[in-house]
């Protein structure tokens, strides 16, 4: 499924529309989600550079990682950044964002040291702003892509940091005016979830056409975390994770997929899911309480049941209640009769005692037929 | 002229030639009145349309779209009854949305085919038997272009002939600090359509999104609030109707809660789940469904006797992708023992019960 999502963001927008965006998020239980942006981001590059893509460039919103980590990052794929740059570029958010270095550098506090990276970087001295941020980023999308009908895949590392600085509804709204701009082919951004309220994350998910979680295999049984199986688990959620998507499609309907990753010193591998569970069905319709089917369960009690008929088909001899209590029975019940005899007793006997047994008697004989 | 619907109960008020060459609106019951909504099983529903002078809230599903079918149909309704509009949104250009509105199904020749053709077949065992009874219902009705609820064609845009004129009014949301110039609009709107038993002017306005997080004034929930409570009054003094779409799940729960609560009639759509085997089995015409409605509020004025409606959940369809159509869920049994059951409001031989959509 992650190699669908690479695919839907290569394809990018139609003229017109929206560009896709897709939000990648991760909680402190399983922090897998850095993994998956950078695979993204290497599967987008593989495309841009075959040819593939409908992008020409990625320009990448750095805000918690240097861009010295994504030149050696793309290096070790195999993409040289430093010798043909043209289709990536960093806006570095990350040495300077309040612009208090530059501020100590101008008054002589600290000597300006050189970062050391070759990539091509745009600083950003001010992360607040964040139209001043949109208008940076679209005019090095625009260098990258030509001016005219090229397009750009946009990436922002960590809009977490991003909340950090300014507020919901600013982050939201670049975001808006990022997937709404002609030459954005596509956008994805990371987010911690649990940093921040319920309506920040759902906010932002409004924002974006697909969502994918990152979330533990195995939640530890309770809470206590001194427990050594409970150790084992989380040590498990460090390394593999269940990878959950939801795409917001066209007409209306919600696309779920479900992986599993797992990350290894050669990178991530995403391999497909063992058991699925589908318990989204019963909680959206009401429920229905007539069933038409019988369980195992509800056969055998059906089967148990003595019916209030006289001729129980079970083999035995049938023996018709008549209200006179039989012979075989007779010597137990003389005791209970002698034991018995204060009391009052009910004497019952049945209407078809009135009559002989086996009689000639036809009664069909009284119709006159 | 209007088509006049047989009345409910046997009171018959006598009532004003005026009012009933109006297109576009027609008598309810305790001196109400409606317009359409534009979707002829939603006015069936809700027992006739939207009153005037309610106010109508959609809860959005953040993962679909379908509020904006509701509001095309609706703005498309009243572009073509000539109703004066205002239509607000978070995007920059609201203008452009216009351009999505459905325009009238052109021919009826096509129902009334199709129809027969299925007569045709012979013997025929109408297990869901209330899905054909639209059908006989919508034959007669038909009876020219002033209509009172027209069928709208997804696939067609509006004629561009019902954008002329001044009546319609496009306010984007997005830059605004707060709220205070839009419920201006709003107001001197609402002016132009007064209650007065003379010539009645009817009017619509249509929010769309306004909690939307892209908007600088959604930070503040009680300014938000309060603008809501001030519409709904001016709409309750006024001939119009306000419909207003949000997403519940970006406000807080409490804020939530009181904007649900000021509504007057209250509906929220859902997305449901693409290529879902359980939900497949567990509901009859599930490749048609595009998302579920259900109905939680509604609006009644004049009166405390409160609609009991048989079913709140309905299945949202679009037929042959042109026109859309609510429908009773029909659903498979389900074992009883895996679930629990919900309490239920309406009659025990409906195939749907009220369950965990409504509150």
């Amino acid at each position: 499924m992650a190699e669908w999502i690479c695919r839907t963001l290569r394809d990018g927008g139609l003229e017109g529309e929206h560009a896709p965006a897709l939000l990648i998020k991760d909680t402190i239980r399983c922090p897998l989600s850095s993994f998956v942006f950078d695979h993204v981001l290497s599967q987008l590059s593989s495309f841009i550079l075959s040819n593939k893509s409908q992008s020409k460039g990625i320009v990448l919103v750095a805000l918690s990682r240097s861009p010295l980590y994504y030149q050696q990052f793309l290096k070790s794929k195999g993409y040289d950044v430093v010798h043909s740059p043209c289709w990536i570029q960093v806006l570095d958010c990350y040495s300077d964002p309040l612009g208090w270095k530059s501020k100590l550098v101008e008054s002589g506090g600290i000597l300006n040291r050189d970062p050391g990276s070759s990539v091509t970087t745009s600083l950003c001295k001010n992360v607040r702003d964040l139209d001043n941020l949109f208008s940076s980023i679209i005019e090095i999308g625009k260098e990258l892509a030509g001016d005219g009908k090229g397009r750009f895949v946009v990436a922002i590392d960590s809009v977490s940091e991003m909340l950090r600085h300014t507020t919901v509804s600013s982050v939201a709204a670049l975001l808006s005016n990022l997937r709404s701009h002609d030459q954005v082919s596509c956008l994805f951004w990371l987010l911690h979830s649990d940093l921040h309220e319920t309506r920040a994350t759902a906010a932002l998910e409004y924002m974006s056409s697909m969502q994918a979680s990152v979330e533990p295999m195995a939640l530890p049984a309770d809470g206590q975390i001194g427990n050594s199986m409970n150790l084992s688990l989380m040590e498990q959620n460090f390394r593999r994770g269940k990878f959950c998507v939801r795409v917001k499609r066209r007409n209306g309907r919600v696309k779920m997929m479900f992986e599993e990753l797992c990350v290894e010193i050669s990178g991530i591998r995403f391999a497909p899911v063992s058991s699925e569970d589908n318990v989204i069905a019963q909680s959206l319709v009401p429920k229905v309480q007539f069933n038409l089917q019988l369980s195992e369960k509800e056969l055998n009690d059906r089967a148990k049941v003595v019916l209030p008929f006289e001729h129980q088909d079970n083999g035995k001899t049938t023996q018709i209640y008549d209200g006179r209590k039989s012979l075989i029975e007779g010597e137990t019940e003389i005791h209970e009769k002698v034991n018995s005899s204060g009391k009052g007793e009910i004497i019952y006997f049945r209407d078809s005692d009135d009559e002989m047994p086996d009689s000639d008697e036809d009664p069909d004989d009284d119709l006159d037929i | 002229m209007a088509a006049i619907r047989p009345r409910s109960s046997s009171f018959s008020r006598s009532t004003s030639a005026a009012s009933n060459s109006v297109p576009g609106l027609k008598h309810g019951p305790n001196g109400t009145i409606f317009l359409s909504s534009g979707i002829p099983d939603l006015d069936k529903i809700l027992g006739g349309g939207f009153t005037l002078g309610s106010l109508v809230m959609v809860m959005e599903d953040p993962e679909a779209p379908h509020h904006m079918l509701l509001l095309r149909n609706f703005m498309s309704q009243g572009l073509v009854h000539h109703q004066p509009l205002i239509y607000a949104s978070p995007a920059k250009d609201p203008r452009g949305f216009l351009g999505t509105l459905p325009s009238v199904m052109a021919s009826k020749d096509d129902k009334s085919r199709v129809h027969e053709s299925e007569q045709e077949k012979g013997l025929r065992i109408a297990w869901q038997y209330k899905k054909y009874f639209g059908e006989q219902n919508s034959d007669s009705q038909r009876d020219g272009k002033s209509e009172y609820c027209c069928d709208f064609d997804l696939r067609k845009p509006l004629e561009r002939h019902f954008f002329t004129g001044k009546h319609i009014d496009c306010i984007t949301l997005r830059y605004s600090a707060d709220l205070s110039t839009f419920h201006d609009r709003c107001s001197s709107f609402l002016s132009q359509t007064p209650r007065t038993n003379g010539n009645i002017v009817v009017g619509r306005i249509a929010i769309q999104s306004l909690c939307s997080p892209q908007c600088e004034f959604s930070d503040n929930e009680w300014d938000m609030l309060s603008f809501v409570r001030s519409l709904k009054s001016l709409v309750r003094l006024s001939n119009s109707v306000a419909i207003i779409t949000f997403p519940p799940s970006l406000v807080s729960p409490a804020f939530s809660k009181r904007l649900q609560h000021l509504a007057d009639t209250l509906v929220s759509v859902k997305a449901i789940p693409d290529e879902d085997k359980e939900l497949a089995k567990l509901l009859t015409g599930y490749q048609d469904m595009v998302g579920l409605l259900s109905i939680h509020k509604v609006a009644r004025i004049n009166t405390q006797v409160p609609v009991i409606l048989e079913a709140t959940t309905f299945s949202m369809k679009l037929h042959k992708r042109r026109s859309l159509t609510l429908e009773c869920l029909n659903q498979a049994p389900v074992d009883g023992s895996s679930g629990t059951s919900y309490g239920t409001s309406g009659s025990c031989s409906s195939s749907s019960k009220t369950g965990a959509l409504d509150f």
